[in-house]
């Protein structure tokens, strides 16, 4: 599935650079030099990034400026990275965020 | 309006605006009193989605505008900052 827009009216063509390839969650995805992993994730189809750390409900792109965080991912081992403010580069290993241990709460888990 | 259990005000800590009501409510407190119960403005992001919405949740339920005399806080830095990269790492 592609998803990018090519064509734009104000923008004009898309000028597609080198293309390359990423992990997301164990799947190869590809994507163009210079594109963001929440970029081409949306342009493959993905929207959720990861999950609550607590509640397990999903989340994706919300600001899409860096502002908000809620795009954090692992990169290449390096946990809180936004997908959205950072670009693809190729053989990226890229994996969501998952619902953490709260044994402390009431009602909560150990895993 | 959207069913205010519905409405996320704080998504890193995902605290609705239901909860934030009636807390505000139940308590009459400070801005940063309902932070601290509901912990709205606690999450990575540092409170910069929610914070004046949670402002205005008090403004509603007590009456108190913003300018409290312990304001929600603005501590540096301004954006999460991971302990890799103050130790040098570029990411
Ligand atoms: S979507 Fe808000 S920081 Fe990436």
């Amino acid at each position: 599935m592609n998803q990018r827009i090519v064509h734009h009216p104000v923008l004009g063509s898309l000028d597609a650079g080198k293309s390359l390839h990423f992990r997301f969650n164990g799947t190869t995805y590809p994507a163009y030099e210079g594109e963001t992993i929440a970029a081409a994730l949306l342009a493959s189809g993905v929207r959720t990034l990861r999950v609550h750390e607590e509640k397990g409900t999903p989340r994706g792109i919300y600001c899409n400026i860096g502002h908000c965080y809620e795009c954090r991912v692992t990169v290449d081992g390096v946990p809180t990275v936004r997908a959205c403010m950072t670009l693809v580069q190729d053989g990226m290993e890229v994996t969501a965020g998952v619902v953490l241990p709260t044994p402390l709460k009431k009602g909560g888990h150990s895993q | 309006m959207m069913d205010a259990h519905q409405l996320i005000v704080c998504r890193c800590e995902e605290v609705s605006l239901a909860e934030l009501l009636e807390t505000a409510e139940a308590y009459q407190c400070s801005a940063r009193e309902l932070k601290l119960r509901t912990r709205a403005g606690m999450g990575c992001c540092g409170g910069r989605t929610c914070r004046m919405l949670v402002d205005q949740v008090i403004e509603q339920a007590t009456g108190h505008s913003p300018s409290h005399t312990i304001p929600l806080g603005y501590q540096p830095p301004v954006r999460p900052i991971s302990f890799q990269t103050l130790g040098g790492r570029n990411r």
